[in-house]
C-alpha cells in the first residue's frame, strides 16, 4: 500500500425528502488499499457508492479524484476516472458471451474481431488466474463465475478504484477464498478497492482499512489490524451489541419430521429426523442441494422417490398449499424473488397466505381480522415501518425479511423451514431474527435453517447435517460443532 | 406536506380529471353533446365494452393477456343465435348455453396457457385464429338475420322506459366484480398472481386453478358483452365481435390496469372506457371523420401510458429516496 491518496470526499451531503442521507462525510482512499465500508442497512453506504460510481449527485461536498477536483460525478466522469463497480445485481448480457460482455461497448469499426476480443478476454483470466471458457454464454455460467466475469470486464476498463458490493453474498465458501485471491492480486497491482460487506469475519481477512458508517454519518475509520468485530459491532449500532445468541430454554421432544431415502429435484437418498422444538442446522456450499431439500420438503418441486412423514404418518405434498395445510412453512431464500409482494402494503403481504382464517360468509376478507393480525406481528417481530399501508418495496432489507417471516408464521406452521433467514441484512435485525427463531423452537416448533453463515450455524443451530452434491455428508452434534468439521463435509473431503 | 397530498390525489385521479375535461370541452364544442339523449347513448355504446373489458382486467391483473375475446363474443354470439333460429331452442335456454360456452372458450384458453406453460399473450393469438375459423364455419359465413325480440331486449329494452337493460347488465357486472377484486380472498390471490407469481405460488396458492377461474370468469363476461352486443344489433354475423380486444386493451391501459399485473381497479377501467366512447362520440358531433378519429384515440393512449410511466418513474425515484440502502 502506497501512501497517495486517489480518492478523497469532503463534506458530502445527500437529502432526501424527509431524511439525510448522508450528513457530511468525509473520507479518503488510498492507492492499492482495501478499504471496507461498513454500516446498518440505512447508515448510507449505498448511496455513498452511488455518489462515487457516479449515479447520484450530492447536494454538497467535493469529490477529489486524481487530483481533479468535482462537485459530482457522472457515471462516463466516474469511468474515464477508472471507477468501476461490481454490484449485488449483475450487469451483464446473458445472452452474449464472456468474452463479448468482458470488452462490451469496446470494439470501434463495424465489424467485431473476435479473435482479437476472444485472446484480451483469455489473457484477463489467465492473470486472475481463473478458468473460465470465454465462448461460453453468460447465463451459463453460475453465479460466482458470472461474478469474476464483471471483475473481468473492470480489469478491462482498466479499473483503478474498484467497487465491490457484497460480493460475496452469492457465493460459497471456497468461492469466497478464491475471490480473496483476486481482490489481493488487484491490490498488488495498485488496484483500490472498496469493499462492502455484512460478514465482519470477512473484513479482517480482506481489508487493510475499515471505515463506518452510521445513520448517514461518518463514524470512524479503523487500521484493520488494530480493531476487532465486537469494537466494528458497537461503532455500528453505536451501542454495546455482542455477537451473541439466544440461550436454549426449551426442551427436544417427539419427532416432528421424518424423510426416508427422499429423492428428486439433484437430491440423492436424503434421510433424516427433525424434533419439536429443535434447530436443526443444515450447511453446504451453494450448489449442495440445500434449497432443492427445502423446496422439494415444501412441495415446490416434484418427489421422485422416498417418504415423507409427519408425526409418524406418511404424508403426500403434491403443492406447497398442501405443505402449508400440513403445518410446514418456508421462509424462502430470496425475499424479493420468492417471499414478498414488493408493490403491495404490509398487511396485505402479513395476511396472504392466511386469508382462510380471515374470512367471513367464507368469502369476504375480514378488514378487521386481517388488521389485528398485521398489527399483532408488527409488535412481535418489530417491523419497522411507518405504517401498515406502506408498500412493502419501501422497506429496508431486514424489514422486508420480517415482514416474509411474519407472512408465513401468521400460518400457524408447526414445522418452519428458513432458507438464508439473515442474508442480506443489517446487524440488529440480524440478532432479532435470531432471538426470534429460538422462541419459535422453545414454544415446540420443529425448525430447519439452511445457512451459509458459519457463526448462525453454530451458534443457532441443536445439531447441523451436511450436505454436498445433493447427499447429507454427515451429522454433527452440538458437542462437535467446529468450523473445520463442516467445511471437511461441505467440501466432500470424507 | 399538503402539496404531496394534493398531488398524489392529482396522480391517482388523473384520469377522472381528463374525463371530465373531455365532457367539458364538448359541452362546449356542440349543442348536442351534454343532452340526456346523448350521454345514454354513450353509456348504452359503451356498456358491452366496459363488460368485456372488466373481465379482461382480471386476466390482466394476475399478469396474463387474452388477444381472443373479440372473436370468443363472435363465436357465442353466432352460437348462441343458431340456438334460438336455427334449432328454435327457447331463448332463456340459447342465452345459458351461450354463456357456458363462453366459460367454456375461457377455461380453453387457461387450460392451453397451464399446459404449455406458455405466456397467455402467444396462447390466445392461437385460440384467437382458432375459435375465428370456428364462427365463420358455424355461421356458414353468412348473417343470421331478425334475432328474436325478448333476445333483442338485452341490447335495446329499456327498464320503465328509461334505464337501458344494457346499462343494467353493465352495473350489476361491475359491481360484482368490483366486489370480486377488492372485498374477497379470490381477488387478492389475482393481485398476489400479478405482483409475484413465484411468491404467490410458494405463498400456499393454488396458482393453476386461479388462472382457470380467472379465464373462465374472462370468458363469461366476453360472453355477456357478446349478448348485448348481438341483441343490439339484431342479427347475427362473425365479423361482429372483434375488435373489442383492442378496445378492452386500451381501455384497460388508460384506466390503470398495467401490462405487468397486479395493478388495476374497475372504477379506473369503466372511466378508461368512458374516456374512449366519449372522444369518439364527441368527435363525430363535432365533425371529424373516423379516421381522424383513431389518430386522437391512439394519442390519447400513448400520452396517458406516457402520464403513468412518467409517474411511477417519479413515484420510482421517491421510494430510492427513501430507501436508500
Amino acid at each position: 500500500m502506497e501512501d497517495t491518496t486517489i480518492l478523497s470526499l469532503r463534506g458530502i451531503t445527500k437529502y432526501y425528502p424527509g431524511v439525510v442521507a448522508l450528513n457530511d462525510v468525509s473520507l479518503e482512499f488510498k492507492k492499492g488499499e482495501v478499504h471496507a465500508l461498513i454500516g446498518e442497512n440505512g447508515a448510507g453506504k449505498s448511496t455513498l457508492i452511488k455518489i462515487i460510481s457516479g449515479a447520484i449527485k450530492p447536494d454538497k461536498g467535493l469529490i477529489e479524484i486524481n487530483g481533479k477536483q468535482y462537485n459530482s460525478l457522472d457515471p462516463l466522469h466516474a469511468k474515464q476516472n477508472g471507477i468501476e463497480a461490481v454490484y449485488q445485481e449483475f450487469n451483464l448480457v446473458d445472452s452474449l458471451s464472456v468474452a463479448e460482455n468482458i470488452c462490451f461497448g469496446e470494439q470501434n469499426g463495424f465489424l467485431i474481431d473476435f479473435k482479437k476480443m476472444y485472446e484480451k478476454a483469455k489473457k484477463i483470466f489467465d492473470d486472475m488466474q481463473v478458468d473460465i471458457d470465454v465462448k461460453a454464454r453468460v447465463s451459463d455460467l453460475s453465479t460466482a463465475q458470472q461474478q469474476l466475469v464483471e471483475i473481468a470486464k473492470s480489469i478491462s476498463r482498466n479499473a483503478k478504484l474498484l467497487i465491490m458490493d457484497e460480493p460475496s453474498a452469492p457465493l460459497s465458501v471456497s468461492e469466497v477464498e478464491k475471490m480473496f485471491d483476486i481482490v489481493r492480486n488487484l491490490k498488488k497491482s495498485g488496484v483500490t478497492i472498496i469493499y462492502i460487506s455484512h460478514r465482519l469475519d470477512e473484513l479482517f481477512e480482506i481489508s487493510d482499512r475499515v471505515s463506518v458508517l452510521r445513520d448517514g454519518q461518518y463514524i470512524k475509520t479503523l487500521e484493520t489490524s488494530r480493531t476487532n468485530p465486537k469494537e466494528l459491532i458497537s461503532l455500528m449500532v453505536g451501542r454495546e451489541l455482542t455477537e451473541s445468541f439466544p440461550q436454549k430454554r426449551g426442551t427436544i421432544g417427539a419427532t416432528a419430521l421424518e424423510l426416508k431415502n427422499v429423492c428428486g429435484n439433484g437430491l440423492k437418498d436424503i434421510s433424516f429426523t427433525l424434533r419439536k422444538g429443535e434447530i436443526l442446522g443444515i450447511a453446504g456450499l451453494v450448489g449442495a442441494g440445500r434449497t432443492e431439500l427445502a423446496r422439494l420438503i415444501f412441495g415446490a418441486d416434484k418427489l421422485i422417490s422416498g417418504s415423507v412423514l409427519i408425526n409418524g404418518k406418511p404424508v403426500r405434498i403434491h403443492l406447497p398449499v398442501d405443505a402449508i395445510n400440513l403445518g410446514i412453512g418456508l421462509i424462502p431464500e430470496d425475499r424479493k424473488r420468492q417471499g414478498c409482494f414488493l408493490e403491495k402494503d404490509v398487511s396485505w403481504n402479513i395476511s396472504i397466505s392466511n386469508l382462510r382464517s380471515l374470512l367471513k360468509w367464507k368469502t369476504v376478507v375480514d378488514k378487521n381480522k386481517e388488521k389485528s393480525l398485521a398489527e399483532d406481528f408488527y409488535d412481535r417481530l418489530n417491523i419497522k415501518t411507518p405504517t401498515l399501508m406502506q408498500k412493502v418495496k419501501n422497506l429496508s432489507g431486514g424489514n422486508q425479511q420480517k415482514v416474509v417471516l411474519a407472512k408465513t408464521l401468521a400460518t400457524n406452521s408447526d414445522i418452519i423451514i428458513f432458507d438464508e433467514p439473515t442474508r442480506g441484512i443489517d446487524v440488529g435485525s440480524k440478532q432479532e431474527i435470531y432471538h426470534l427463531i429460538r422462541d419459535l423452537a422453545d414454544q415446540g416448533k420443529a425448525i430447519l435453517m439452511i445457512s451459509s453463515e458459519m457463526a448462525e450455524l453454530i451458534g443457532l443451530s441443536d445439531r447441523i447435517l451436511v450436505m454436498y452434491s445433493g447427499r447429507i455428508t454427515g451429522e454433527i452434534t452440538k458437542e462437535e460443532f467446529s468450523q473445520d468439521r463442516i467445511l471437511e463435509l461441505a467440501s466432500g473431503l470424507n | 406536506m399538503k402539496n404531496g397530498l394534493i398531488k398524489t390525489v392529482i396522480n391517482k385521479y388523473a384520469i377522472i380529471f381528463v374525463l371530465f375535461g373531455l365532457v367539458l370541452l364538448f359541452s362546449l364544442l356542440s349543442p348536442y353533446f351534454f343532452t340526456l339523449q346523448n350521454l345514454t347513448n354513450v353509456f348504452v355504446q359503451q356498456s358491452y365494452v366496459i363488460i368485456a373489458t372488466i373481465g379482461l382486467s382480471f386476466v390482466m391483473i394476475s399478469g396474463g393477456m387474452d388477444l381472443s375475446i373479440g372473436y370468443q363474443m363472435s363465436l357465442v354470439g353466432v352460437v348462441t343465435a343458431i340456438l334460438m333460429k336455427n334449432i328454435g331452442l327457447p331463448v332463456p335456454l340459447s342465452i345459458l348455453l351461450g354463456l357456458l360456452l363462453g366459460v367454456a372458450l375461457g377455461l380453453t384458453n387457461g387450460l392451453a396457457a397451464i399446459t404449455l406453460k406458455v405466456h397467455p399473450l402467444i396462447v390466445t393469438l392461437g385460440t384467437m385464429t382458432v375459435y375465428q375459423g370456428i364462427s365463420y364455419i358455424a355461421s356458414n359465413q353468412s348473417v343470421i338475420l331478425n334475432l328474436p325480440p325478448s333476445y333483442k331486449a338485452i341490447g335495446q329494452g329499456y327498464i320503465g322506459g328509461i334505464i337501458p337493460i344494457s346499462v343494467i347488465l353493465m352495473i350489476i357486472v361491475s359491481i360484482v366484480a368490483s366486489f370480486i377484486l377488492s372485498k374477497t380472498s379470490f381477488g387478492r390471490y389475482v393481485y398476489a398472481l400479478g405482483s409475484n407469481e413465484e411468491a404467490a405460488h410458494l405463498g400456499g396458492i393454488n396458482v393453476n386453478k386461479i388462472k382457470l377461474i380467472i379465464f373462465a370468469i374472462n370468458g363469461l363476461f366476453a360472453a355477456i358483452a357478446s349478448m348485448i352486443l348481438f341483441a343490439r344489433t339484431g342479427s347475427a354475423a362473425s365479423s361482429t365481435g372483434p375488435g373489442t380486444e383492442f378496445s378492452a386493451m386500451t381501455s384497460a391501459v388508460l384506466g390503470g390496469i398495467s401490462f405487468k399485473g397486479g395493478e388495476g381497479k374497475v372504477w379506473g377501467i369503466i372511466v378508461g372506457v368512458l374516456i374512449l366512447g366519449v372522444l369518439g362520440n364527441g368527435m363525430q358531433l363535432v365533425g371529424l371523420n373516423t379516421y381522424a378519429q383513431f389518430i386522437v384515440k391512439g394519442l390519447v393512449l400513448l400520452a396517458a401510458v406516457g402520464f403513468d410511466t412518467y409517474q411511477k418513474a417519479s413515484a420510482q425515484k421517491a421510494s430510492i429516496k427513501e430507501s436508500t440502502n
